[in-house]
């Protein structure tokens, strides 16, 4: 299945190639876990980013167990600061 | 060594200009800048006296890596009680005229008095003069700078003053450096106005020295190794958080009504960097201020066709554009999503000497009253002040920058304009000063850090951003906010920038610095307990100016509306479970005053 990732901030710069100006689309198995999504992004390792997901911020520790469906609105958010 | 030693202290009723040693055991107590500036205000002036009146100071402070080749070295920072919040107002600007003040020779430039006519001060080393500003009064921050600059032929030296703004007391007017650089915040403009004084030129020679030029030269260049991450805030500046804060729900939206802008990627960095449909694209380049290396300045032209410069000429150049805080406050606190008109109204700001973000915030508020039928066209003159028409934005602007029609009004500020018009409950401001860009709903730890910033509502008090996007729970937010803003106050009294602390900084690389430039042992545990005294004597500034635990609180909206939608959907701010542990953490008693025992451990009794 098709899943549409929106990058923000800097991380945008780490978008696959071909990749419109903040949003990507990642092929992912059907039932496939987020972990397994953010590992075929191309963000480096030294990277912080939070995951929120329909408007609810996943925690690290749960990346494992969520299922991705192809309606999901995913969005990653660098921990920018200032203003 | 790294301090000059010296003050020049200016008084404008008397037309003395005095050069005196600096206080070196204030100096080691507080630093430079914001926390030694603050010294001087709190000592010399009775805290309770009007902002406005002669017996207000305003000082202008480096510090002590100011003018060095740190990277960011170019802060300096003005101290005076706010003409628009009556608390202390620290307000920090960057471009190089505060480099150029301490290469004059000058820690503290302190201005006392009131001169009888307007006048401007002119620094060149030791020489300084008061001169008669009749010329230049009236004019605009860019005529005045043009027209000195034409006068004295020296491409070095530097302004910081003034526009009509602050001549007529817009109560959030600032002191603009360098054209488009500013101490924004608080009214200080104002202050500078009620003065008389213009405008400061200022041309130094004298440089500024390390206590060991060689290993200060080499830790310069082993700390900016470690700014790693500066690439992505040199392409698209502070404006690459709108689309966090609008993704997050944190975005302050038509007067907080909402935290989620539909408008917003009209106005983030792929807007700004995109051509539109006249092939005209918003940003030229990035900019950077004196001895930085990140360069997060945006300087942007608007589209020629635009409504708002069709016929303007003098608006076709390139100047400062839009960051995030005027991108939210000339955009979505007031619900436009028209980049050219928000660029527009920042120049305007630059022009006639204005707080963007206070500016855009009384908008906000003044198009909610409108909203409302609290006022119409008979007070706006005319103007259908409708969330969302840039045309009305554009107009206001202008109009408060000239003092003229309703814009009158909307220098008074967010607070005074909503209780004149009987909705005090829709002024969206702490002690009198607007937001920042920040809900603080969806980020509860930024609602505590607004509620207890002695300056009023502000992003650059604390530094609770991280566990903000982490949490929207507030267990362990006292204590980073109450952490954090020691930490600030002792970045913001060095002379440098915030901003390396976004790029690959820690707190640990600012103190190297500091100590490799400053004589005498900077260590960590000095750091930390600077950063507190500096915080608490801002606070008994405050409390000796009739400032208490009531004034440490959010508006109505924030603690009573939940936030609509975004990832603290729901929520209110839970400011009253804070802010007693926060006040705890401090070492201050119930009603938010430090105990005996807490200033005599910071030496403060």
């Amino acid at each position: 299945m098709d899943i549409s990732v929106t990058l923000f901030g800097g991380l945008r710069h780490f978008l696959p190639a071909g990749s419109s100006f903040n949003k990507c689309t990642i092929k992912l198995d059907d039932g496939g876990h987020l972990d397994e999504l953010l590992e075929l992004l191309p963000i480096p390792a030294r990277k912080k980013y939070i995951v929120i997901i329909n408007d609810e911020k996943v925690s690290r520790e749960a990346y494992a167990d969520i299922t991705v469906h192809s309606d999901d609105e995913i969005v990653l958010l660098p921990p920018i600061k200032g203003g | 060594m790294a301090w000059q030693k010296q003050i020049l202290r200016v008084n404008l009723s008397t037309g003395s200009c005095d050069i005196e040693p600096l206080n070196m055991e204030w100096a080691e107590a507080y630093l430079g800048s914001r926390g030694l500036g603050s010294k001087y205000l709190y000592e010399e002036m009775d805290p309770a006296t009007d902002a406005l009146s002669a017996e207000n100071k305003i000082i202008f402070a480096t510090g002590p890596l100011t003018g060095t080749m740190a990277s960011t070295g170019g802060r300096y920072t003005v101290v005076t009680k706010g003409a628009l919040t009556g608390a202390i107002a620290c307000s920090n600007s960057g471009g190089k005229f505060g480099a150029e003040l301490k290469m004059a020779g000058y820690d503290l430039l302190i201005i006392e008095g009131v001169s009888a006519k307007p006048v401007y001060l002119h620094i060149e080393d030791d020489m300084v003069e008061l001169c008669d500003a009749s010329e230049i009064w009236g004019k605009t921050v860019w005529q005045t700078e043009d027209l000195l600059a034409a006068k004295y032929r020296d491409p070095l030296m530097r302004f910081a003053g003034i526009g009509q703004a602050g001549e007529s007391l817009c109560r959030f007017a600032c002191v603009v450096n360098d054209k488009h650089r500013a101490a924004g915040r608080s009214g200080v403009g104002a202050v500078m106005g009620s003065k008389n004084l213009k405008t400061i030129a200022v041309r130094g020679t004298k440089g500024v020295h390390a206590k060991d030029p060689k290993a200060f030269y080499k830790i310069v260049n082993d700390v900016n190794a470690r700014m790693t991450d500066r690439d992505e805030m040199s392409r698209d500046g502070t404006l690459a958080m709108i689309d966090v804060t609008n993704g997050f729900g944190s975005l302050p939206t038509n007067n907080n009504r909402s935290v989620r802008f539909e408008g917003a990627n009209k106005l983030n960095p792929e807007a700004m960097h995109s051509p539109n449909e006249n092939g005209h694209t918003n940003i030229v380049t990035n900019g950077a201020c004196f001895a930085c290396t990140i360069g997060c300045g945006r300087i942007c032209k608007i589209d020629p066709k635009h409504f708002s410069v069709k016929d303007r000429p003098e608006y076709h150049g390139a100047s400062g554009g839009l960051e995030y805080e005027t991108a939210y406050a000339l955009g979505s606190a007031c619900g436009v999503d028209d980049i050219d008109a928000a660029t527009f109204a920042g120049f305007l700001c630059n022009e006639y000497g204005m707080d963007p973000i206070s500016l855009g915030g009384t908008i906000a508020a003044a198009m909610e009253l409108y909203d409302i039928g609290a006022i119409d066209d008979s007070i706006t003159g005319g103007i259908k002040l409708e969330f969302g028409s840039a045309e009305a934005l554009c107009q206001i602007a202008e109009l408060t920058g000239k003092g003229e029609g309703f814009g009158a009004d909307i220098a008074m500020g967010s607070k005074r304009l909503c209780e004149k018009y009987g909705h005090p409950d829709l002024s969206m401001t702490v002690k009198g000063q607007e937001f920042a860009a920040y809900d603080g709903r969806s980020m509860q730890g930024m609602g505590l850090a607004y509620a207890t910033s002695n300056r009023g509502a502000c992003h650059l008090r604390a530094d609770p951003y991280g566990h903000d996007f982490e949490t929207t729970e507030i267990e362990g937010k006292a204590k980073i906010v109450a952490e954090s803003q020691r930490d600030v106050a002792f970045l913001d009294s060095s002379g440098l920038c915030l901003f390396p602390g976004g790029c690959g900084w820690g707190l640990e690389d600012y103190r190297t610095l500091v100590d490799a430039a400053c004589e005498s042992d900077w260590n960590e545990a000095r750091m930390l307990e600077t950063g507190e005294r500096i915080w608490v004597l801002e606070k008994l500034f405050n409390l000796k100016a009739g400032l208490g635990k009531k004034d440490d609180t959010l508006p109505k909206r924030i603690l009573e509306e939940p936030a609509d939608v975004g990832t603290g959907k729901g929520l209110v701010c839970r400011l009253d479970e804070m802010l007693p542990e926060y006040y705890q953490l401090n070492g201050w008693d119930a009603e938010g005053v430090p105990t005996a025992a807490t200033l005599k451990r910071l030496n403060l009794n």
